[in-house]
Parts: structure tokens; C-alpha cells; sequence
């Protein structure tokens, strides 16, 4: 259940901060929707970066040149 | 869901904010120190004991040492002090030994000495004897006197036959 | 059957307004009241007497200062004990308010941490102290963390983006993380208790199946409640070594 909520979390705080990104920039630069749109994805894949970082125990390391890095050096260990 | 209600979002922040607040201060002013001084007093407590388990250990070891060294030391004496008597000892024993063996000698030549010439006394003695002896037997036997050199010569003769 | 929603329901006890804002006090903040009591009750009774030898609420006292000191020596390193008090706090306050909300308190009995508003908040405020402690430590060089080193430089139009979302959502999923599993932990225990409730009350037998299906998950829940607020902690010191160290 915790594996669960933790991939749920991230999916959903990817998405939601990339809309929420993509909206102030639209409303700012008054090209709405386009911007939105651009980031829902966007996010959406920051969210799918997080998951993938969450299951190799890579815990939120930004960086993902410094994170695949970081499990090499735990492979080496 | 109420979680999503904005009317008391203002309110849970505000008390949100003064009871962390207040939580943070009380730790750092209050309980933190004296938890922290608590284990601090403790790994003191155990490090010293540690140093005085070392320096006792320590201690230990050099009175272990020091009297493993007089142990040495004096196994050492006794044994130069045995070998010095048994040295001596066994000199002086050879020492009498010599003595003896001399004073043994000394005395059993003189004995030799006197027993030969006992032996020679005793020898002549038989010869005179052996003369009379003669004679008287010849007197009686004869009844004249015999020739005392003749009567030597035969009982030299004679004592020769019988060996020595 | 009690609706399941009705226990994450706001009751103002005292209402205040101070120029226009509502900042009354209600259960959510009577359970905020109770936990840094309990907590502050709990940290320096136990205390007292400076034992030695540690007696029993000595050494849970001592084990919770010992686990976050670890925790923060770990993922942080040596830079991390200056911080050591506001994640001790943390610590305290998410498992207080995870734990007490299990508690059955009449009239106040409320888990704060089932408040999204709440969790983001704390979230937030981990989130601006750490990227505050990123630029305040490397400046400028700390927005290196949003692009890789040694990726190709056609990619830093898809990548910076990423990883900005990235690095924004981690408040959003510091925040709806706890606040999920309390709610649906608490929703969970709630239904099964109504279970119990209808069930047991017409026959003995079959309330039997689900109040023992309700003990099992009410322990899970303790476990969670325990869990929730470590994983809380240990992210928010991850986030912090990440910012100290940029690796």
C-alpha cells in the first residue's frame, strides 16, 4: 500500500505542478491553452522520471546524470 | 472532502504556524539540551570507564610483567647460587678425595714396608730355627756335633727345595 | 453507518477574527495544542531524572532523539546538525498528529495530518528552507541540479523543464503522501468500524469477521502512522543533503 500511494503521489504532484506551471505561464503570457497543455506533459514525464527514480531507490535525486550516477556508485559498493 | 474546504484553511495555517513555532522553540530552549546532556553525560560516563578499564588493564599488565621479571630474576640467582655450591662442593669433595687416597697410599706402602720386613725377620728367624732344629735333631740322632757349616748349607739347601 | 468523510470535518470551538482573518480555534488546532503538550510533556518528563541507566520512557525519549541524530548524520553528514531541531520538530509533530489521530479523543479527537493544507505547509516549508539553503550555500551554480552534466546540450530544452517540475513537485508529493494515507488509512478504519457496528449489532457471528479484520488494520495503521512520519523526515533530510551537497 505504501509502494502504491508513493507512485500516486508522485504521478499526481508531477502533473499537478506542471498544469499549475503551464496556467501561470498561459495566463501571464496570454497564450492559453497551449502552454498548459505543453506542461501537462511535460509533467506527466517529470512525474514518470520521479516513479522511475522512486523504484530504484533513488529517492527525489533532481538530476538524472547525477542519479544514475549515484546508483552506480551503489552498484559498486 | 472537508480537506478541500478553503474556509478553515486560514485558521489551520494560523494555528499550524504558532503550535510548530512554539513546538520548535520548546525543543531547542527545553527538551533537546537536556536529552542531549543526558546521553553526552553518559558517553562521558562510559568513556571514562573505558579509560580507567585501560589504565587499569595496563596497570595489570606491568605488575604482571615486573613480577614475571623478578621471577626471572631470582630463578636466575637460585640457579647461580646452586651451581656455586655444587661447584664448590663437589671441589672440595675431590679435594678430600685426593687427600684421602694419598694418606690411603701413603699408608698401605708403609704397611707393605713393614709387612716385608716382618716377612724377612720372620724368614731369618726360620732359618736359625731350622738350624737348631737340625743340629739337635743330628746330636740326638748321632750323638756328636754336627758341622755348623755344613748344617747351614743344608738347611739353605732345603729351604730352597720347598720354595722361597 | 457514520459517513466516513464526517471525521475530517473542521469544528470551530472558539471562533476568533483578527482584521478579517478567521483564525479560530478549532479541534484541528486543539490536536496541534495537544501533540506539542504531549510532546514537550514526553520529551523533558522522561528526562528528569538523568538517569544512567535509562528507565523505560528514559529510552524511548532517547531512542527517538538517537534515530532522527542518525537519520540526519546519515543522509546529511556533519552540515545537517545545525538543522537537527527543526527535523527533530518535524519528526515529532508528524508522528504526534499520525498517532493521536488513532486515538479515539471525545469531542476534539481530529488527525491534522489528514489535512492537506496542513502537510503542505510543512512541505513548503522544508521546500523554501532547503532551495534558501541550495542557492545560499552554492549561488547561482546550484542550478546546475536542473540539467545533467555531460548530457547533450539539444536536450536541455526537454530536460530543464523536467527537472524543474520535477524539483517543484517535491512539496506536492512530500504533502499528498502523508495526507493520502491518513485519509484513506482513516476511511478505512471508519468503514470497517461501521461494519462492525451494523453487523454486531443484529448478529454476534458475522461482526466478528470484520472486527478482527478491523484490529488487523488497526495495527497497520499504527505501523503506517509510524511510517508516514519517517518517510516525511528521511525525504526532507535527502532534500536537505541534496542541497548541501549537489550529489
Amino acid at each position: 500500500m505504501g509502494l502504491g500511494f508513493r507512485i500516486g503521489a508522485e504521478l499526481v504532484a508531477g502533473v499537478l505542478v506542471g498544469v499549475g506551471i503551464g496556467w501561470v505561464l498561459d495566463t501571464w503570457l496570454k497564450t492559453s491553452p497551449w502552454l498548459m497543455v505543453l506542461f501537462l506533459l511535460l509533467g506527466g514525464a517529470a512525474g514518470v522520471m520521479n516513479v522511475y527514480r522512486t523504484m530504484r531507490g533513488m529517492d527525489a535525486t533532481v538530476g538524472l546524470g547525477q542519479a544514475s550516477r549515484r546508483a552506480e556508485q551503489a552498484k559498486d559498493l | 472532502m472537508p480537506q478541500f474546504d478553503p474556509t478553515f484553511f486560514a485558521p489551520q495555517l494560523f494555528w499550524l504556524v504558532l503550535t510548530f513555532v512554539t513546538l520548535y522553540i520548546l525543543m531547542t530552549s527545553v527538551a533537546l539540551p537536556k536529552i542531549g546532556a543526558v546521553l553526552d553525560e553518559r558517553q562521558r560516563k562510559i568513556d571514562d570507564n573505558l579509560d580507567k578499564a585501560a589504565q587499569l588493564k595496563a596497570e595489570a599488565e606491568a605488575a604482571v610483567a615486573a613480577y614475571e621479571k623478578a621471577l626471572a630474576e631470582s630463578r636466575a640467582h637460585a640457579h647461580s647460587v646452586i651451581k656455586e655450591a655444587s661447584d664448590r662442593l663437589s671441589s672440595e669433595a675431590e679435594e678430600r678425595n685426593r687427600a684421602l687416597s694419598a694418606k690411603l697410599s701413603e699408608q698401605i706402602k708403609a704397611g707393605e714396608a713393614r709387612i716385608g720386613e716382618a716377612k724377612t725377620k720372620a724368614l731369618a728367624n726360620v732359618r736359625d730355627v731350622a738350624i737348631d732344629v737340625a743340629g739337635s735333631v743330628f746330636d740326638r740322632l748321632i750323638g756328636a756335633n754336627a758341622d755348623a757349616a755344613k748344617l747351614e748349607t743344608a738347611v739353605a739347601t732345603a729351604l730352597k727345595e720347598h720354595g722361597k | 453507518m457514520a459517513n466516513p468523510i464526517e471525521q475530517f470535518k473542521i469544528q470551530p470551538l472558539v471562533p476568533l477574527k483578527v482584521g478579517g482573518l478567521d483564525i479560530s480555534f478549532t479541534n484541528s488546532s486543539a490536536m496541534m495544542v495537544l501533540s506539542v503538550c504531549l510532546i514537550t510533556l514526553f520529551l523533558t518528563l522522561s528526562v528528569r531524572s538523568r538517569a544512567l541507566v535509562p528507565g523505560r520512557w528514559q529510552s524511548m525519549a532517547e531512542v527517538f532523539y538517537e534515530f532522527i541524530a542518525g537519520m540526519l548524520r546519515e543522509n546529511v553528514g556533519s552540515e545537517g546538525r545545525k538543522y537537527f531541531p527543526f527535523i527533530f520538530s518535524l519528526f515529532m509533530f508528524v508522528l504526534f498528529g499520525n498517532l493521536l489521530g488513532m486515538m479515539p479523543i471525545p469531542v476534539i479527537g481530529f488527525t491534522y495530518t489528514s489535512h492537506v493544507i496542513v502537510t503542505f505547509a510543512m512541505a513548503l516549508v522544508v521546500f523554501t528552507g532547503v532551495t534558501v539553503i541550495g542557492f545560499a550555500r552554492h549561488g547561482t551554480h546550484y542550478l546546475r541540479m536542473f540539467f545533467p552534466e555531460g548530457a547533450p546540450i539539444a536536450t536541455a530544452v526537454i530536460l530543464i523543464p523536467i527537472e524543474l517540475i520535477s524539483y517543484f513537485s517535491r512539496p506536492f508529493s512530500l504533502a499528498v503522501r502523508l495526507f493520502a494515507n491518513m485519509t484513506v488509512g482513516h476511511i478505512i478504519l471508519k468503514v470497517m468500524g461501521g461494519f462492525v457496528v451494523s453487523l454486531g449489532a443484529f448478529y454476534l457471528v458475522p461482526g466478528v469477521v470484520p472486527f478482527a479484520f478491523l484490529s488487523a488494520v488497526t495495527v497497520l495503521e499504527f505501523g503506517i502512522a509510524l511510517l508516514q512520519a519517517y518517510v516525511f523526515t528521511i525525504l526532507s533530510c535527502i532534500y536537505l543533503h541534496d542541497a548541501i551537497h549537489m550529489h
